[in-house]
């Protein structure tokens, strides 16, 4: 039982981690190097938060507004101009993200910080202790993913990023401003990344550098997945478990290094991935 | 359409002006000096072969092209550079031929992509329910799931939600039996006499052509070949011209 528990809080803290990258991708059609980077920020938040002595969890939402701002300026001054020259796009945006790595050395230091438990302590869950943050990390993926398919679903931002994912020339033919709804998305999936970082302070080290590792498991996982958000998911729970699985039963390191692995064997056998689950 | 009709007709479409209009992709120019008048309230039918430049003049006209060279104007402003976005604010509509629908989404949604905000939708809807009644009964839809002659006139009923000034239309006669081919040109011509609605339309079916407009131009290897009006000789004109 406990095992499974893994399983959902992994799968469900890869995919907080992955969403905003998915959202950029989707609709810019570039992969955001720097989405690495929006996860550190997020965490520094949360060390900002506890310095100016807030509330941990009014990290989160600060994170998110942050985060999401500094996606509106790395869009419009960094990545709109190479809107035609996707590879210089990308290229960009992993410069972005070693800029972005330097300053925070240069504002923090190179040290790892320290941030308070967003939640702590645990919970009897079948009769056996479990962490009770990771089950609200696992709480905070679903609402995350319920509000962003509500977003998808039921907004008009959202109906005109489907649109320009599925078709974007039609999408500018018929007078949708594609310029706005990719600002609008980068923003948006900075945030979440932003959010994602403040998440994933109980979990993990907080350095200059710590963004990084999480950006080729959220890369892997959204090549998979190929900008469908059901396929997301999947690949989240598929891989989670994987990774899971490996880690207890043969070697932590092996279980690092799964996702990274079963997504290239994936991609391997169906260049499309999951999204045609 | 006669002089009398026209005016009869709530004159509010926009009179679109190609002055020398020079456009393509990379490093070939498709559309070679284009000059055109389409007077507010006509239909103009663009004919012409295969690659002979009419869907990228529509598209230039549009924004999605880049322009070159000469001047677009509608009501006499000038619109080059303006983006499709700006373009479609302006009372422009357009019914592309390649991968005109989101086949993936509802019929309603392919429908409310066509306007800006969602308070608009219902009056929209309704203005299209009128020239195609089976819309309404199913908006939820897959749009992939239509007939082909029902996607067309989905294509079209997405061009008329805003009840356009001018209004630019890509083969949509192609592939079609004639009777949707009659329910087209019906709904063309009742929008016009509703709305005065100004219209480009490229063509290779004539008949349909000299059926709802009242000009004709040919494009030639991106050059207008010949023009004139649809006069009862005006078919052997053009076939001279298509033929060679």
């Amino acid at each position: 039982m406990l095992l499974i528990l893994d399983i959902l809080t992994t799968a469900g803290i890869l995919f907080v981690v992955s969403i905003g990258l998915l959202a950029v991708f989707g609709v810019l059609k570039i992969i955001n190097f720097a989405h690495g980077a929006w996860l550190t920020i997020g965490a520094y938040c949360a060390v900002v938060a506890a310095k100016l002595g807030l509330n941990p969890w009014a990290a989160l939402p600060l994170a998110f507004v942050i985060g999401g701002a500094l996606g509106g300026l790395a869009e419009h001054f960094i990545i709109r101009p190479l809107y035609r020259r996707p590879l210089d796009a990308i290229l960009a945006t992993w410069g972005l993200g070693i800029v972005i790595g330097q300053l925070i050395t240069l504002g923090f230091g190179r040290d790892v910080q320290m941030t308070p438990n967003l939640f702590s302590g645990t919970v009897e869950v079948f009769g056996a202790d479990y962490s009770a943050y990771r089950l609200v990390a696992l709480g905070a993926a679903v609402v995350i993913g319920v509000a962003f398919a509500l977003t998808i679903e039921g907004t008009r931002l959202g109906l005109s990023a489907r649109a320009v994912i599925m078709n974007e020339t039609l999408a500018r033919g018929l007078g949708i401003d594609t310029a706005r709804v990719r600002l609008f998305t980068f923003m948006i999936g900075a945030g979440l990344a932003a959010l994602a970082g403040v998440l994933l302070t109980p979990l993990t080290s907080v350095d200059p550098n710590m963004g990084v590792s999480w950006l080729i498991g959220a890369f892997m996982l959204v090549m998979v997945a190929d900008a469908s958000f059901l396929a997301l998911g999947v690949a989240c729970l598929v891989f989670g478990a994987a990774q899971v699985l490996i880690s207890t039963f043969v070697s932590p390191i092996l279980g690092s290094i799964a996702i990274a692995v079963l997504a290239a064997l994936v991609l391997r056998i169906s260049p499309k991935g999951f999204s045609r689950a | 359409m006669s002089d009398a009709a026209r005016q009869s007709a709530d004159s509010r479409g926009g009179a679109l002006t190609l002055d020398g209009v020079t456009s393509g992709y990379g490093a070939v120019s498709i559309v070679k000096g284009v000059s055109l008048k389409v007077a507010p309230g006509e239909i103009v039918a663009l004919l012409g072969k295969n690659g002979m430049g009419k869907t990228t003049l529509l598209k230039t006209i549009l924004g999605m092209v880049g322009l070159r060279g000469g001047a677009i104007a509608v009501d006499g402003v000038s619109v080059a550079g303006l983006s499709p976005a700006k373009l479609v604010a302006l009372g422009v509509g357009y019914a592309p031929q390649e991968q005109p629908l989101f086949q993936d989404l509802s019929i309603r949604d392919n429908l409310r992509l066509a306007v800006s905000s969602d308070r608009l939708l219902p009056a929209a809807l309704e203005r299209v329910f009128g020239h195609f009644p089976f819309l309404a009964d199913r908006l939820a839809q897959r749009a992939g799931t239509l007939s082909g002659g029902e996607q067309k006139m989905l294509i079209l009923a997405r061009a008329l939600m805003l009840k356009p000034r001018l209004l630019l239309i890509d083969e949509i006669s192609e592939g079609l039996q004639p009777s949707v081919v009659d329910r087209i040109a019906a709904a063309l011509s009742a929008e016009r006499a509703a709305s005065g609605a100004t219209m480009l339309i490229v063509e290779q079916n004539l008949d349909f052509a000299l059926r709802v407009a009242d000009r004709w131009a040919v494009l030639k290897l991106g050059e207008i070949d010949d023009e004139g009006a649809t006069s009862p000789d005006a078919r052997e004109r053009i076939l001279r011209h298509l033929s060679v």
